[in-house]
């Protein structure tokens, strides 16, 4: 049985796997989720890389692809204020909106500021996971993965989230 | 919520047909067809592919607030409507970002541009125009050579949104009642033509309230307006009289070649000056005209000024921009899109060990 059967990833970290030539290793221990806009913004961001080239049309075997309904989209950005929405990406939007959804435990790894502030903020700071402690638990540690995809990373921004909710900042 | 009509108006103020929305998008037509129709609901994918294409938020597919209808003003508007609407919609949604990196940062201004007092549009006449520029010459302390500060000032101290894009046409500016004043200039344009564009459009900004909102046809004569305020704001009376004064022959003339300096320094073109002179100086239209003739010949055997390419956004939207990215209001791919750059270029933007808002790094001054 794979370590984490509830993954869902952001476009950072896709791409940082591809850089790290992990990808396919990742994916034997994985089961990994991704939103069909991260997958695009993924494909987009690859373009301006010279050797990795990501299209994960050809992993739909290996990962499962969701897509939801624009209805599920707004009763979740509904809770928003203008200032949370205007600062994520609409696939950032897209996986919080099925992560907040689902009855499932996923956990999210991300690389990014503002979508752990976003976690934070609605109290699900604990469905959250770096790249580095998803690696280091399927044995895949990697000591060049930059500060944003560190424990301590997401644990700091988590933790602004949350001084935003405590202070009443952020939602609607 | 009504999204097939919002994606046939969104589609429809970019200026795509269906075939151009699908070519963009990769969506086939006659799925576009059939959301538009709410025939078939489209997935939040297809919603996020045809924001982008159609430069809208995913959100405005995904709203019950009313549409509001966006009349812009424009200088040389190109005959093509599709190009037309493709560049409203594109200056459009830089004016949006603008605002959404203001609110993120909690740094909404509120902008106190001068008014004219004039509030009827048949007592404006050039004298009037002249006058107006001539006080927001004063009251925005623009100095010897106005076009030095111009624009800085507009942008940092009365917070109006300026862009430059490629596009045909000259100019649109807006008041909007959400993002406050903007103007939108041509930058394959000369910088000399710019300048005198910026200044056009700021007669436009500041007199939005006479002219506008009226069921007329004023836009000749309003233009002819904005021209006088542009040339007056541009080369004040008495910078000009003074540079004309130390540049005299010994038979009180001045030559062209010198005029052309002057024209370089206050950063206009060299009919632009000869006008100005002409009406300061009351000289004879037909000797205007002359002077005109000759100063067309003198820029073609001169080689040509040089131009520089202005930055498409500006300064303050993209200090914003970088502030919120890493104050972590904005995630990367979101602040890759705001400044139009790679996600890869994005990421040297990114700064994780210093936090320059931090007390360490303030100054104290109290």
């Amino acid at each position: 049985m794979k370590k984490f059967q509830f993954l869902l990833l952001d476009a950072g970290p896709i791409i940082k796997l591809f850089e790290l030539g992990i990808w396919d290793e990742f994916l034997e221990r994985c089961d990994v989720s991704i939103s069909q806009t991260v997958a695009n913004q993924a494909k987009w961001a690859s373009q301006e890389y010279k050797d990795i080239r990501i299209d994960l049309e050809l992993y739909k075997e290996k990962v499962n692809i969701f897509d939801i309904d624009p209805s599920l989209a707004k009763s979740f950005l509904d809770r928003f204020n203008e200032l949370y929405k205007a600062g994520i990406h609409a696939g950032e939007k897209e996986t919080l909106a099925f992560l907040c959804d689902s009855s499932e435990n996923w956990l999210l790894c991300s690389g990014d500021k503002a979508v752990y502030q976003v976690l934070g903020l609605l109290g699900k700071g604990e469905q959250s996971i770096s790249l580095e402690e998803i690696l280091d638990k399927i044995g895949l540690s990697k000591s060049n993965l930059g500060p944003q995809y560190t424990k301590v990373f997401r644990e700091r921004w988590i933790h602004k989230g949350q001084i935003d909710s405590i202070q009443n900042r952020g939602l609607d | 919520m009504e999204i097939g009509k919002r994606l046939k108006i969104a589609r429809e103020s970019i200026g795509y047909t269906l075939d151009k929305a699908s070519q963009e998008s990769g969506i086939g037509s006659s799925s576009l067809c059939e959301f538009e129709k709410d025939r078939r609901e489209p997935k939040f994918s297809h919603l996020s592919k045809l924001a982008e294409v159609y430069k809208k938020k995913i959100e405005f597919f995904l709203t019950d607030e009313p549409l509001i209808e966006n009349l812009m003003l424009w200088r040389d508007k190109p005959d093509n409507e599709e190009e037309a609407k493709k560049t409203e919609t594109e200056f459009y949604q830089l004016c949006e970002q603008y605002r959404d990196l203001e609110i993120l940062m909690d740094d909404v201004k509120e902008y106190k541009l001068p008014v004219s007092n004039i509030t009827d549009p048949a007592k404006f006449d050039y004298d009037q125009a002249e006058l107006f520029a001539k006080h927001v010459h004063e009251r925005f302390l623009l100095g010897d050579v106005p076009i030095a500060s111009l624009k800085k000032i507009l942008e940092e101290v009365y917070y109006v949104k300026i862009f430059y894009l490629d596009f045909s046409g000259s100019a649109i500016s807006k008041v909007w009642e959400k993002f406050g004043p903007a103007i939108l200039l041509n930058a394959k344009n000369k910088q000399w033509r710019r300048s005198y564009d910026l200044a056009h459009e700021l007669f436009h900004i500041l007199t939005w309230n006479v002219f506008r909102n009226r069921n007329i046809d004023e836009s000749k004569d309003e233009d002819k307006l904005a021209n006088a305020f542009a040339s007056r704001l541009l080369m004040p009376e008495e910078s000009i009289k003074d540079r004309v004064r130390q540049s005299l022959n010994s038979k009180g003339q001045i030559s062209l070649d010198r005029l052309d300096d002057i024209a370089r320094e206050f950063d206009v073109s060299l009919d632009a000056l000869v006008y100005r002179i002409a009406r300061l100086f009351k000289i004879r239209k037909e000797d205007t005209d002359r002077y005109l003739d000759a100063a067309k010949k003198l820029a073609q055997a001169h080689k040509p000024r040089p131009s520089y390419e202005p930055a498409r956004l500006p300064e303050r939207y993209c200090d914003l921009a970088q502030r919120a990215l890493n104050e972590g209001k904005l995630s990367l791919m979101q602040f890759a899109k705001y400044m139009d750059i790679s996600y890869k270029e994005a990421q040297k933007y990114l700064i994780e060990d210093e936090d320059f808002t931090d007390e360490k790094v303030s100054i104290p001054v109290a």
